[in-house]
């Protein structure tokens, strides 16, 4: 079982050449999720979303404050879906996701492929990513995090740069082999929709991202859009998130 | 009559069909501009042969080429072109050696960057005749002229490109491999390396267009052997007939490297660029 301890976590970035003024992204961060749940932050832009899947993943320090995403005691193997695809042009679909596995032998393609297929791909190894749509190369993006059999799961508004439609059907695909694999997942989005259709608990950040509001869902799966439970949580996140635009507008802070 | 819809999975590869099509017209227009620039070529050098010049001082083409054919057949010409080319490859090889040291620099430092972005531009603009004399007075008759030389003026291009690509790596990438732990030489190998490498090759092949002219021209002032020396003997001897077949064989062939094996080679390597036609629905 996965846990993912976040304490006090702070990160500044340093003053750059385009803005002289060190930015705040994340201001004393705490939160914990335990077991094999799936977590939705959701905070406007540039509340230090992507900042915190970052030091979770590793690719970034903290400024102070702990993150430690354990695995039976021992660090947690992450698997990220990115707001873009991230694939490598020069390479095909398949060999993508035989970049991120250590080994490399007939079983690894095999499992590459079962995952493909997993995503509704699996004609398409062979093709190189300029050959695929956006929502294609997107799913190749969800296959490969699958693929190296994370303990935690991370992703980053993977929908967001889809139209609609394709977001939607790819809700479906994540949602269909998240229920099959029940890793510990960390959804980052704008839209409180997808949030409260995919998610088991809701964090909500605000600007500088401090946590403002933590809900638990607790609707049996799949969730159906426009089921009126579902639509009252909606309606609820929203509310609160309301409140908070009033809290940060009139600087009431510590609410 | 059937009122159903059948959705044809056409508009994408349509597109990237034509696209190549398009693809395809602009390189025989290529084909055929170089095809009418040595026609032009050769059409020109007969006319002033025979109309404004003596066959002493500039024999006609086809005599030149029937020349060119003994020279390659009798006058061992294998061993004087392998002097010339070791040369030109063992000066290249030098420059890209250097080019890495410099590229990482120009990439990665800024300071770097300033500095040598003035030198490389500076060196790029002497004129390649200035080395070929400047190594016979400094070096004299010597194989190191043209090593040297091919390896100063082929730098610069190499060196550029070779920064561009670096600086051109796509940074998200390098977060995506480290975020699945991939190691750094992993990366190096994954990443940096392909995604650089056109740009590379590109300046590479700009880098030998110019690395083998001067090459030629300092053997030509300042060496023991080799095409140049042959190009140099003859006129020496007042025989503008050798000297002509010595060059043009040596010119055509590095042309033909230079835009049918390297523009090959790159083309092999950027196929994942184009899109192809067969695109799943
Ligand atoms: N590498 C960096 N250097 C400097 N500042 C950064 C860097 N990365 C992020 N920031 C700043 O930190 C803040 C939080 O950025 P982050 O990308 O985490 O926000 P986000 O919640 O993911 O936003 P969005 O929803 O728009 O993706 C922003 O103000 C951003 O400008
Ligand atoms: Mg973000």
């Amino acid at each position: 079982m996965a846990t993912v301890l976040i304490e006090d976590l702070t990160k500044v970035y340093p003053p750059t050449i385009n803005n002289p003024k060190q930015v705040q992204a994340l201001g004393g961060l705490s939160m914990s999720i335990t077991g094999n749940v799936f977590v939705a932050v959701v905070g406007p832009s540039g509340s230090g979303k992507t900042t915190l899947l970052n030091i979770v993943a590793g690719v970034e320090l903290p400024t102070s404050g702990s993150v430690r995403a354990l695995q039976e005691g021992v660090p947690a193997r992450v698997g990220y879906v990115f707001q873009e695809p991230r694939l490598l042009p020069w390479r095909t679909v398949v060999d993508n996701m035989l970049y991120v596995q250590d080994r490399k032998s007939d079983r690894s393609r095999r499992e590459a492929e079962f995952y493909l297929q997993m995503v509704g791909l699996g004609d398409v190894a062979d093709l190189y990513p300029s050959q695929l749509s956006g929502g294609m190369q997107q799913r190749v993006g969800i296959a490969r995090a699958f693929l190296v059999n994370p303990d935690v799961l991370l992703l980053d508004e993977p929908f967001s740069h889809l139209d609609a439609l394709t977001g939607r059907s790819l809700r479906d695909y994540l949602q269909r082999i998240w229920l099959q694999s029940r890793k510990t997942a960390l959804f980052v989005t704008h839209d409180v929709t997808e949030a409260v259709e995919l998610a088991d608990r809701i964090v909500m950040l605000r600007p500088g991202g401090v946590t403002y509001d933590d809900i638990s869902i607790d609707l049996p799966r799949p969730r159906r859009h426009g089921d009126p439970a579902v639509r009252d949580i909606q309606d609820e996140v929203l509310r609160r998130f309301d409140a908070m635009g009033a809290a940060v507008r009139f600087g009431a802070e510590g609410v | 009559m059937s009122t159903v819809s059948t959705v044809t999975p056409g508009s994408v590869s349509e597109l990237s069909a034509r696209e190549l099509r398009r693809a395809a017209w602009s390189r025989w227009g290529y084909r055929l501009s170089v095809v009418a620039g040595w026609v032009v070529f050769v059409g020109v050098w007969y006319l002033v042969a025979r109309l404004v010049l003596t066959p002493q001082q500039l024999p006609q083409p086809h005599v030149v080429a029937v020349e060119a054919w003994d020279v390659l057949r009798l006058r061992e010409f294998g061993g004087n072109f392998q002097a010339s080319i070791l040369r030109v490859a063992a000066g290249f090889l030098l420059a890209l050696l250097l080019s890495v040291g410099l590229g990482l620099l120009i990439a990665y430092s800024r300071w770097w960057r300033r500095l040598l972005g003035r030198v490389l531009q500076f060196v790029v603009s002497i004129p390649t005749v200035s080395f070929a004399v400047l190594s016979l007075i400094v070096l004299g008759i010597s194989p190191m002229g043209p090593i040297l030389n091919t390896m100063i003026v082929a730098t610069p291009y190499i060196t550029t490109n070779l920064a561009q690509g670096l600086t051109g790596v796509d940074r998200r990438l390098i977060v995506m491999s480290e975020s699945f732990g991939r190691t750094r030489a992993q990366i190096i190998v994954g990443v940096l390396i392909p995604s650089s490498l056109l740009s590379i090759l590109g300046g590479a092949r700009l880098a030998f267009a110019v690395a083998w002219r001067v090459a030629l021209l300092t053997e030509i002032f300042a060496s023991a052997d080799g095409i140049g020396l042959q190009i140099r003997r003859s006129f020496e001897s007042y025989d503008i007939q050798g000297m002509l077949a010595w060059a043009l064989l040596f010119i055509v062939i590095m042309l033909l490297i230079e835009n049918l094996v390297l523009r090959q080679v790159e083309r092999r390597l950027s196929r994942w660029r184009t899109p192809a036609t067969g695109v799943a629905p």
